[in-house]
């Protein structure tokens, strides 16, 4: 049996690098299409990475002063919970209030705070959504995703690039008064920290 | 209108369908329990994802691949490489090495695009930050 992996691959950065090589190469030559590829890396999309943003919220619904020093420095902060960022980028948590609702897009390919949230879903990369939620923010977050933003409520999108990558901080939902952070975690979603939806409410 | 009509958003019973049938393929492979599959990196996922792509479209047969990874591991058991256990590490020398032998690619070729794509800079076209919200939706009052 041939040996094709000689070379050592001694980092992530190079072993990425090679991935994205052999990708480019098989569809070049026609043996798989992006879409084919997207679509069987999309049934484990929620799975990967650390996907340690529903503490973070948690901790910041409960300790008001986390939740300033999140909103002062995500980066910073994240970096309490021993949550680091890729290469040192900068991470920005935007705090949704009964005022402003912000959501999360990359406009031109797909800058995610994934040792945050974990892999972006796919929709997430895709022209519809990246090109619509600019252009039309409350009508795809009512159409898409089913999420009715009141009219009473300003909305903003971020643009995420690789040098500052912004996330969520969904408010809390009522109810939870009582709870914990480890119960208040369950209801934090991946949507509501993209912005793209609530979290979840302790009753369904 | 729904999610599924516009394309934004797959629904999920396709995606519960589309689970069970790798994980048929995935089941009868050698090495690592559920804690070693789990993807840390997404570069894992992309790997996992492009082998039962390749294997989809009838470059190799299944068992080739298992062999070939069995292969990878032993390899590594015997201490061949000396290099610390990483599952996906061995999935990606498993995918080159059927992909090789049924003449799909060669190595050389694979090194130099490597090399071609650490050249370019991550995210080269997105490396400003934006400070100011790109869009707002007023609200109304």
């Amino acid at each position: 049996m041939a040996g094709p992996t000689d070379t050592r691959l001694n980092t992530q950065e190079e072993i990425t690098a090679r991935v994205k090589a052999l990708e480019a190469m098989l569809i070049e030559k026609g043996i798989m299409t992006t879409e084919a590829v997207d679509r069987l890396a999309e049934i484990y999309e929620n799975e990967v990475g650390p996907q340690l943003g529903a503490k973070v919220v948690a901790r910041a619904w409960s300790d008001p002063e986390f939740k300033a020093r999140l909103l002062a420095d995500a980066t910073a902060a994240c970096a309490e919970m021993d949550i680091s960022g890729l290469q040192g980028e900068e991470m920005i948590a935007l705090e949704n209030t009964d005022d402003v609702h912000n959501l999360v897009v990359c406009t031109l390919c797909s800058c995610y705070p994934w040792p945050v949230l974990g892999l972006p879903p796919n929709w997430y990369k895709a022209p519809p959504y990246r090109a619509r939620i600019v252009r039309e923010p409350r009508k795809v977050l009512a159409e898409d995703f089913g999420f009715v933003v009141p009219d009473s409520v300003e909305i903003r999108v971020w643009d995420s690039s690789s040098e500052l990558r912004y996330w969520v901080l969904p408010k809390r939902p009522e109810g939870t008064e009582e709870m914990g952070t480890f119960d208040l975690a369950a209801l934090v979603t991946r949507d509501s920290m993209i912005g793209v939806g609530p979290a979840a409410s302790p009753s369904s | 209108m729904t999610a599924s009509e516009t394309g934004v958003r797959p629904d999920a019973t396709t995606i519960g369908d589309a689970r069970r049938r790798v994980e048929t393929l995935v089941c009868g492979l050698p090495g690592g329990g559920i804690d070693e599959r789990m993807f840390n990196e997404p570069w894992e996922l992309r790997a996992f994802a492009m082998a039962v792509a390749a294997y989809h479209s009838g470059k190799y047969e299944w068992g080739e691949f298992q062999r070939s990874l069995s292969h990878s591991i032993r390899q590594w058991e015997e201490g061949n490489g000396g290099e610390p256990w990483s599952y996906y590490e061995h999935w990606l020398t498993a995918l080159e090495t059927v992909l090789a032998d049924n003449g799909v690619l060669s190595d050389v070729a694979l090194d130099d695009r490597t090399r071609e794509v650490m050249a370019v800079p991550r995210d080269a076209n997105h490396h400003k930050a934006h400070r100011e919200p790109i869009a707002i939706s007023p609200a109304i009052r």
